[in-house]
């Protein structure tokens, strides 16, 4: 029987296609009416290096990028080299050959090989830039990708560069498809039939971060570059301007925040993006937007850490930072996304909590979400509610730090009539004074940190996956959750006993709803991209639940039979 | 910043005083610089309002609280950078920062390059005493190798910096230099870095008497030498010379060494909008159908 949710890896030399391979077998699986989740990892070098390109697509929703890989297609000898530990029975792989710069050992018993001339064929039509087509032709006939939507795709984006590229590239992708057509085809995977195309918009992590921030309502955005957070600034960058917002590249990440401030305070709704080195950087000044109630958004996309640690790889370790990364108390809300849609959906949310509760919000994404494009609902921006800060109505005299019976005080943007005041780091009485007795500091804190208690009663996105009672319940965060979601599916399928967690309140951290999903749970595992199991240390610290922590570094991020193995392990 | 298109008012300057008593100790140059603040406020007919005023940490950053306006008291360094968020936001509003050599310079060196070359249009005010006050005492960027301070119980092993030379060869498109003893002169300054739209940077010397014992109010007045009354302010080459004591027989120019018109960061920024932006049917509904596979 022909598999039909089928996971395809492209890989080779930075430079030599491998990205837009992955993107035109992305874009026409989603024409095809299939959904997709891709996974790339990159070299932090600009030119050359290994680049891997994953393309998951199956008729069915997929939440992660796979255990590993059905088909695998190497475009050089490094490649092959890289990856060929991960052939099983039954893997089909398509490669650079004859006239490419390996000459492959005996492939494992029971591995489909495909050997394309891929290279070659490309010098002989003189167009060594169009090796990746020549492959992408063969994959296409082996494999059932839609030769007509391939072809679309291709003319979408080369008829751009004009006909004798496309003729040239479109040459190419014929050659492939007849080398293919020539072989007899032995394994057994097939993209689905294709079908109407659903409604869907296919993007990154980053871009629909950006997407959100614009749909959340953002009319300033200033950034400082740092993978792989760069991607979010790009996007913000292309089109908030046209709609009339102001962007700026800052001179680093302080300034950054402190424009945000700036912004902020004068009346603007602000968001920035960066990842764990300069979240550091920002921390004094998110100390200053708690104590000056100033409404900032901060998209953290994850890297592993620390210092400069691994720059282009997959962690989920800035919890600690974002949970507590200041100095002194300092009230915080932090969300995390699950996947690209959440990438969306969240950064509305970050921004509307922002802006209700006067207060920065750390939104977590990470790593392998940033460029992992997905098939996702096409948003509908009036579905969203977007929320604007308390105002000040004008009536009685303006107390910027206002005792109120929700501890919310209003804010007068400056250029109000009657309303001017100070904004400051310093404790300070309703007026903003500066106001230092023991009896203002206690409850001035009272008032910041009781301002944002509601959020765990008016939002908790938490989710119990399966119910009953569980031998097992696996609690997870950031896109570890796609992972542990299919884990669970299958561990259920087979008659286990397992239920998932899923929280994307980080902080305050809903600790009903962990104590009552745990009291039907024997066990708790908690799978994390960290070496310090961050998110079981505050599972520890602020409920009674002693997690079992699972935790992996290496720079990837889980696969679903990693925490298969893990739950069997544990039960 | 240029208050010129912001409603004027006419009040006196003591009506821009807030109620916070000046916390400074007595013989501070500050109070003088103050005092020019106000008066500038009052000559430029700067609505109270329309105005943000902005500082970092130190005993000059305190300058907001005594002023009526809009303001914020922000962390030590970062006052430029605040102010450039606040006026790209609300470019119909007007900026102005006020704070320390140390605040300035060390801390917050980083940003000064960028808000000069960017031109951002928003006034700095910076109190130049030469040495930290608000934490008692030790050597700035500004101090002399001479003085023996709190961290410096031998003498400092550095060379002090030049601000207004940095100011200039950043590309502030107004720099002028005062001293606290002269009250008037620092108006008429502030109120001309008011009017100019652009980045404006009026450096003030100002005696700290607690803490900086060789920097004293006579020093300065032997330091400083008005600029000649035919200087070209357009005339960035001879700016720079006179901002070098080294080839003014260790004078410190007292006035405005240079003035140029250039457009600001916010209109560049409004520029591009216009360019790219305006096209009634670009909505979010069609920046998410860009996306369709
Ligand atoms: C991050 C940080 N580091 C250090 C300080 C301590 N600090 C407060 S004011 C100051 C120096 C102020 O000197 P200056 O800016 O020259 O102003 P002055 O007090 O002399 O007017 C320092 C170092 C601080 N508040 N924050
Ligand atoms: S310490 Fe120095 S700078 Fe601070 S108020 Fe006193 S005299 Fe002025």
């Amino acid at each position: 029987m022909a598999k039909n949710d089928l996971i395809i890896r492209v890989a080779g030399e930075g430079g030599e296609g491998i990205i837009s391979s992955g993107d035109f077998i992305a874009a026409a699986c989603a024409r095809a009416g299939q959904e997709v989740y891709t996974f790339k990892t990159f070299p932090a070098e600009i030119k050359g290096g290994y680049a891997m390109y994953q393309v998951r697509t199956s008729p069915d929703k997929v939440v992660n990028q796979g255990d590993t890989f059905d088909v695998f297609c190497a475009f050089n000898g490094e490649a092959f080299e890289v990856n060929k530990h991960l052939f099983t029975p039954g893997t089909a792989v398509v490669y650079d050959y004859p006239g490419g710069d390996f000459e492959p050992d005996a492939l494992p018993e029971g591995v489909h090989g495909y050997p394309i001339p891929m290279s070659q064929t490309a010098k002989d039509l003189k167009s060594y830039r169009s090796k990746n087509m020549v492959a992408l032709g063969a994959l296409s006939v082996l494999f059932n990708i839609p030769e007509e939507t391939l072809k679309q795709v291709l003319s979408d984006k080369f008829g751009k560069k004009g006909k004798e590229i496309l003729d040239l590239n479109l040459q190419a992708f014929s050659k492939g498809k007849e080398l293919a057509q020539a072989m007899e085809k032995t394994d057994s995977f097939k993209l689905a039939d294709p079908k109407d195309p659903k409604d869907v918009i296919i993007i990154s992590g980053n871009d629909a971060a950006g997407l959100g921030g614009i749909i959340g309502g953002i009319s300033f955005f200033s950034a400082y570059p740092l993978t792989p957070s760069t991607e979010v600034a790009k996007y913000v960058s292309i089109h908030l301007p046209k709609l009339g917002g102001t962007l700026v590249q800052a001179e680093d990440e302080i300034a950054a925040v402190s424009q945000l401030m700036g912004a902020s305070y004068a009346g603007a709704k602000v968001m920035t993006s960066t990842s764990g080195p300069g979240l550091s950087l920002m921390a004094e000044m998110l100390g200053m937007a708690s104590m000056a109630e100033i409404p900032v958004v901060i998209v953290d996309v994850q890297r592993g850490g620390p210092s400069t640690g691994l720059p282009t790889k997959h962690e989920q370790s800035d919890l600690f930072l974002a949970i507590h990364g200041t100095h002194g108390d300092a009230p915080r809300i932090v969300l995390s996304v699950e996947d690209v849609k959440d990438c969306v959906d969240m950064t509305v949310e970050a921004l509307n909590l922002a802006e209700k509760y006067q207060n920065p919000v750390i939104l977590l994404s990470d790593g392998s979400l940033a460029f992992s494009t997905q098939t996702i609902p096409t948003p509908d921006p009036s579905s969203y509610e977007i929320i604007n800060r308390k105002r000040w109505d004008g009536e009685g005299e303006y107390l910027r730090y206002k005792l109120t019976d929700d501890n919310i005080s209003p804010m007068a943007d400056p250029g109000t009539e009657n309303a001017m005041h100070i904004a400051t780091g310093l404790e300070h009485g309703e007026n903003g004074a500066p106001k230092w007795t023991p009896d203002n500091h206690e409850l001035m804190h009272r008032k910041r940190f009781n301002k944002i208690k509601p959020v765990v009663e008016e939002y908790t996105p938490v989710e119990v996956d399966g119910d009953g009672d569980a031998d097992v319940g696996v609690i997870t965060w950031g896109s570890t959750i796609g992972v542990v979601r299919e884990a669970v599916a299958r561990l259920r399928a087979d008659g286990h006993k397992v239920k998932g967690f899923y929280p994307k309140l980080m902080w305050p951290m809903p600790v009903d709803q962990y104590e009552e999903f745990a009291k039907t749970c024997k066990k708790i595992l908690v799978p994390e991209v960290n070496f310090q199991g961050q998110l079981s240390h505050f599972i520890r610290s602020e409920t009674s639940i002693q997690p079992i922590p699972y935790t992996i570094c290496g720079g990837l991020p889980f696969t679903p039979a990693m925490v298969v193995d893990k739950v069997k392990e544990v039960i | 910043m240029s208050v010129a298109a912001l409603n004027k008012v006419q009040m006196k300057f003591k009506e821009y005083k807030s109620e916070v008593p000046v916390v400074w100790c007595p013989g501070c140059g500050h109070h003088g610089i103050l005092n020019g603040v106000y008066r500038a406020l009052a000559d430029a007919g700067v609505d109270p309002t329309k105005l943000m005023s902005i500082s970092g940490i130190g005993c000059s950053s305190r300058t907001p609280y005594f002023i009526q306006s809009y303001k914020m008291h922000t962390l030590h360094g970062r006052a430029g950078a605040v102010a450039t968020g606040a006026q790209l936001a609300r470019p119909d509003l007007a900026v102005m920062v006020t704070g320390g050599d140390g605040d300035g310079f060390s801390i917050g060196g980083g940003h000064m390059p960028h808000m000069a070359r960017k031109n951002v249009n928003m006034t700095y005010v910076l109190y130049d005493n030469g040495i930290y006050g608000l934490t008692k005492g030790q050597y700035s960027p500004t101090s002399r190798p001479e003085m023996k301070a709190y961290t410096t119980p031998y003498g400092g092993p550095e060379d002090p910096m030049n601000p207004l030379l940095y100011m200039l060869t950043y590309g502030a498109t107004y720099v002028a230099q005062a001293f606290a003893g002269k009250p008037k002169l620092c108006a008429e300054l502030i109120k001309g870095a008011l009017e100019h739209r652009g980045f404006s940077y009026v450096n003030i010397f100002s005696q700290c008497p607690s803490f900086n014992k060789i920097d004293t109010i006579q020093f300065y007045r032997n330091l400083v030498q008005e600029i000649p009354e035919d200087h070209d302010t357009s005339d960035l080459g001879r700016a720079i010379e006179l901002s070098r004591p080294e080839s003014n027989g260790g004078k410190a120019p007292m006035g405005l060494l240079y003035k140029k018109d250039k457009p600001t960061l916010d209109e560049r920024m409004q520029e591009i909008v216009e360019k790219v932006g305006g096209h009634a049917d670009y909505d979010v509904n069609k920046i998410i159908q860009m996306s369709r596979p």
